[in-house]
């Protein structure tokens, strides 16, 4: 072995001396985070209120939606109808007959939707012959005028069924249709909280924003304040100038994460951390030194802070856009799902979502694990090549 | 430029002005006046409060105390300061900051045309006009971020004169460009004021400079500690210098005696107080023997001088001897065989320009090497190809004997650089910074902490350890930047520009430190500078010009050289200088050049030379110059050959 040598030799000093070049760096680049306010400022928020507020912020339901009534009727059936459009969901209102004001009302916003009742509602009813509403949606709003539509729909068809069994009842008979009645059973998140799935969402595209961020505005700083090539002169190695940054940053986001998770989501907000807390941090790490590659990459394209904050935003919206945190990638066309595999932030949601959620142990999780960390090799590797390029 | 104002009226009239920024007093009991078409300079080092005024007077300062008044205006309020902007042109400090990078001389030009409402029809004549004068005509498409640092001030020059203002303010217009343009840039302005009645107020970091001005200002802590004309100031000084050979002064003993002492190439310059040559004679012979007589000669101070010693008089500024060769630089017994720099044929090219074109020199251990040369010469890429920034296209640079392209570990280690504008982390206080350095070079804590004191007691930044980089005045900044270059100690040091913006008082100090270094530890120096006070101090220089190296020379070589191309250097002084020029140059003397308020000429037999001087003038009906033998700078070398090289290149080039 020792005869062929082919390896630098690896003795102790050398890897020590190697380590403490870069902790310097990570030294410098945390007193620099620290006292740049903005950027600070930036990192708190992100970790801390803006998961807050995700947790806080109106969820995709209807809310009081305002609903006018116009009664035709004036019968028990059609009062029966307007009083099952109440609150939390509703907001019905009683309405004059004049469609020219109505359509005016409707065009201000000032109501979501209008349901007509027509004249021989409550006759067609208790006569059991079908009989029909209108209901007119303003629809500029489409998860929400699909939910209002859907909502009246179901309210409807429950009030047709009480007033068919009730007037089954009144006539003695007992001719009662089969019907079948679905009983769901939440797992994971048994009262379908929006609110746990929201934060943790936030929590995975703010990773990506300060993991891609912070090392890409650590290196761009310097390279505007010409201080890069005070490092450039030193022994220090590209790869050390590079690791320095994207490792300080990477345990930036994960006491930013830590902080998120512990305190805000689970302490305050009670989200329930159900898989192991040691993979949930190591998977994080693993994201974040990924997404610094890109961040690194970025830094090579930009030649201020200006800049690099563009660069960023372009890589950011794809990744969240296409990673399942907010839309369904079942949903998407064949090419765009093989196309979405580059996206780290595909393969850390599912990560995310099984460990904190369904507690999923490591072998769960270690082909998304392998796949973000072939994709962060290779971000890393673009980034430390173009870098090296770019000053020699 | 007709002006309803009467003529006797001051343009400028401040009066007892204070400014303070929170607790920090910028500005205290200045007054001064400035008349209609003087050339008026502010003079001091950083944080004088030379920006303050020029800002009060910009009316872009708020102040607290006294009162600011500009064409009989007080300048009280937004709305005051409105009524005056039209009329004047303010550029505020650094290079070509008011102008648009990515805009071309002519749109940057029609901008300001526009932004000031100028009509068209007068904009594009006095824009043309402007451009010629400036020769910045041919250049009219090429992007202002493309141009040279000279190219930029005159540019800026012509986007503040744009609307014909009848006052311009120009903030240290002259800071980080070279000898040639900036020569080039107070010509012009010289002129300007001349054609257009104009009067300027201009802030300068540059003492040498301060002969140019019709009247001054020197401005220290806030206050003006001297007003007046040029002339007037060193009368009032009462002093002399007397000149003594190096080689027959005893340091000790006259540093002694003798509170401020120039140490020059070979020459040391003493400051006597005393308004009495025979005076000032016996009190240096005093110290150093009657025997030393022939080796001495008394003259009257220069601005420089009686700055030094105004500012040798306030509390708190500590001001270093300069030092030139006192002493011999030691050979080390391994340097001598190989030189700490060698550069063979360096040539980089980006694009179709070739930025260095085989550019040969070698600097020894122990020595310090100058490379000058005008904005854009090829200075800083030489520092970046010998320092493994950047990779020369072809030839050798090997530094500490080994080749720079394939420089490992070991190699940067001997390396230490400062590059242009000491780039520091700003954001971190001073141990911050050495402690960073010296973790980036890998040494071990204790050592850092030893190396850092010592870093700190060389640069004078103790007491200073805890302050933010940021906070810091330009002076210890620079030091703090040389302090970080040094912590691993290297045997080879780069410094690109180390002394640009930094004040006479704080570049004397670092000046001292950089002898140390080569004197007692043979650190091999190289360094750019646009100073050519500092170029005196140098052991060797290169000039280089348009990528190539084109002297290689010690100071005294280089003066001695010329002396023999062109003889003996003669002093004109005259009250119409640039009338006497023109009268000068038609007379058969192609090589006079505008020096201060005065004209340098250079002839072989200077008594025949000075009869048709005054021939000359006397035709041209000027009154009879004062005529004065001098001995050749620095700067009277680089300003003629590198004129010299500019006309040979535009003859080839038409």
């Amino acid at each position: 072995m020792s005869r062929n040598r082919t390896w630098p030799r690896l003795d102790g000093s050398r890897a020590r001396r190697w380590l403490r070049q870069v902790a310097a760096l990570m030294v410098k680049e945390w007193r620099q985070l620290l006292r740049d306010r903005a950027l600070f400022g930036f990192v708190v928020f992100i970790f801390t209120v803006d998961i807050m507020i995700a947790f806080g912020a109106p969820e995709l339901d209807l809310h009081r939606s305002p609903v006018g009534v116009i009664d035709r009727d004036r019968s028990a059936a059609s009062r029966d109808l307007f009083y099952r459009l109440r609150p939390p969901y509703f907001a019905a209102s009683v309405l004059p007959e004049q469609e020219a004001q109505l359509e005016r009302r409707l065009d201000r916003g000032e109501l979501r939707a209008v349901l007509t009742i027509p004249h021989g509602f409550e006759r067609d009813l208790v006569s059991g012959r079908p009989t029909d509403l209108q209901l007119t949606v303003d629809a500029s709003d489409s998860n929400l005028s699909y939910l209002l539509a859907s909502y009246v729909e179901r309210i409807t068809a429950a009030m047709a069924q009480e007033w068919h069994e009730r007037r089954d009842a009144a006539s003695g008979r007992d001719n009662r249709e089969p019907v079948v009645l679905l009983q769901p059973r939440m797992r994971f998140n048994p009262t379908m909280r929006e609110g746990w799935f929201s934060t943790i969402s936030e929590l995975l595209g703010m990773l990506t924003v300060a993991g891609i961020l912070l090392p890409a505005a650590a290196l761009v700083r310097e390279k505007e304040r010409g201080t890069i090539e005070q490092l450039l002169v030193s022994p220090l190695t590209p790869l050390q100038i590079v690791l320095g940054k994207v490792m300080a940053m990477t345990a930036v986001t994960l006491l930013g994460t830590l902080v998120a998770v512990a305190g805000v989501m689970h302490g305050w907000l009670g989200v329930p951390f159900a898989g192991s807390i040691p993979l949930f941090f190591a998977m994080v790490a693993l994201f974040a030194m990924t997404a610094a590659g890109l961040g690194v990459t970025a830094a090579t394209f930009a030649r201020n802070s200006g800049q690099v904050g563009l660069v960023v935003l372009l890589l950011v919206m794809p990744i969240t856009m296409l990673s399942g945190t907010w839309n369904l990638v079942e949903g998407m066309p064949p090419w765009l799902r093989t196309a979405i595999e580059v996206s780290p932030l595909r393969h850390f949601v599912q990560i995310a979502y099984g460990v904190l959620l369904r507690g999923a142990d490591a072998s769960e999780v270690a082909l998304p694990a392998a796949k973000m960390a072939l994709l962060g090799a290779v971000f890393f590797a673009a980034g430390v090549s173009r870098f090296r390029r770019q000053f020699r | 430029m007709a002006s309803s104002a009467n003529a006797a009226e001051p343009v400028v009239a401040v009066e007892r002005l204070g400014k303070r920024y929170r607790r920090a007093v910028a500005l205290q009991a200045v007054s001064l006046t400035v008349p209609r078409g003087q050339l008026y300079g502010l003079i001091g080092p950083d944080g004088a409060g030379k920006s303050s005024l020029l800002k009060a007077v910009a009316g872009v300062l708020s102040y607290e105390e006294g009162a600011v008044r500009v064409f009989g205006k007080l300048i009280d309020s937004e709305r005051a300061a409105e009524d005056v902007k039209a009329r004047l042109g303010f550029m505020p400090q650094g290079l070509g900051l008011n102008l648009y990078g990515e805009l071309s001389i002519e749109e940057n030009v029609d901008f300001f045309a526009r932004l000031r409402l100028v009509p068209a029809h007068e904009a594009a004549p006095r824009k043309e006009r402007l451009l010629a004068m400036t020769r910045l005509a041919p250049y009219r498409e090429r992007p202002m971020k493309n141009l040279s640092g000279g190219m930029k001030q005159k540019l800026g020059l012509v986007c503040t004169l744009i609307h014909a203002p009848e006052l311009i303010i120009l903030d240290e217009p002259t800071t980080g460009v070279d000898p040639v343009s900036r020569r080039d840039f107070w010509v012009i302005l010289a002129q300007l004021i001349e054609e257009h009645r104009l009067t300027a107020l201009v802030s300068t970091a540059y003492l040498d400079e301060a002969s140019r001005f019709d009247r001054l200002a020197l401005m220290h802590a806030g206050r003006v500690m001297a007003e007046g004309e040029p002339e007037r100031l060193v009368r009032d000084a009462r002093a002399r210098i007397v000149e003594l050979q190096a080689d027959a002064a005893q340091p000790g003993p006259l540093e002694q005696r003798f509170a401020q002492i120039d140490w020059r190439a070979n020459v040391a310059r003493i400051y006597v107080e005393g308004d009495d040559d025979d005076s000032a004679r016996r009190a240096v012979l005093d110290v150093v023997g009657p025997a030393t007589a022939p080796h001495l000669a008394v003259r009257q101070p220069e601005l420089e001088d009686v700055f030094v010693a105004l500012l040798r008089a306030q509390d708190g500024v500590a001001i270093e001897p300069l030092r030139g060769l006192s002493a011999p630089a030691p050979r080390h017994a391994s340097a001598d065989a190989e030189h700490a720099i060698d550069a063979r044929e360096l040539t980089r090219s980006f694009g179709a320009f070739r930025a260095v074109d085989a550019a040969s020199f070698g600097v020894h251990y122990g020595e310090i090497f100058g490379l000058l040369g005008a904005n854009g010469a090829g200075k800083t890429t030489v520092i970046k190809m010998l320092t493994g920034i950047l990779p020369p296209s072809s030839g050798l640079g090997r530094v500490a004997g080994a080749d720079m392209r394939r420089a490992g570990q070991a190699i940067k280690e001997r390396i230490g650089y400062m590059s242009q504008a000491f780039s520091l982390y700003t954001d971190l206080t001073v141990m911050e910074n050495l402690l960073l350095f010296a973790g980036v070079y890998g040494l071990e804590r204790r050592l850092a902490q030893e190396r850092a004191r010592w870093v700190l007691a060389l640069g004078g930044l103790e007491g200073h350890e805890d302050r933010a980089a940021s906070s810091l005045p330009m002076g210890l900044r620079q030091r703090l930047a040389l302090g970080c270059a040094l912590i691993h100690q290297p045997r080879v040091l780069f410094l690109d520009e180390p002394t640009s913006g930094v004040d006479p008082i704080g570049r004397r100090r670092f000046w001292a430190i950089l002898q140390e270094l080569a004197r007692e530890q043979g650190v091999a120096i190289l360094l750019t500078t646009h100073y050519m006070s500092e170029a005196e101090l140098c052991d060797r220089l290169a000039l280089m010009f348009a990528g190539r190296v084109v002297a290689d020379a010690t100071p005294a070589a280089m003066k001695a050289q010329l002396a023999a191309e062109q003889g003996q250097l003669l002093d004109v002084s005259t009250a119409a200088p640039a009338a006497a020029l023109a009268a000068m140059r038609a007379a058969g003397f192609p090589g006079a050049v505008l020096h201060g308020r005065g004209i340098h000429v250079m002839a072989h037999d200077p008594r025949d030379a000075q009869e048709r001087m005054r021939a000359a003038l006397e035709r041209a009906g000027l009154p009879e110059p004062l005529v004065a033998r001098r001995e050749l700078s620095m700067e009277d070398v680089f300003v003629h050959r590198i004129l010299a090289l500019e006309a040979a290149a535009a003859a080839r080039t038409p």
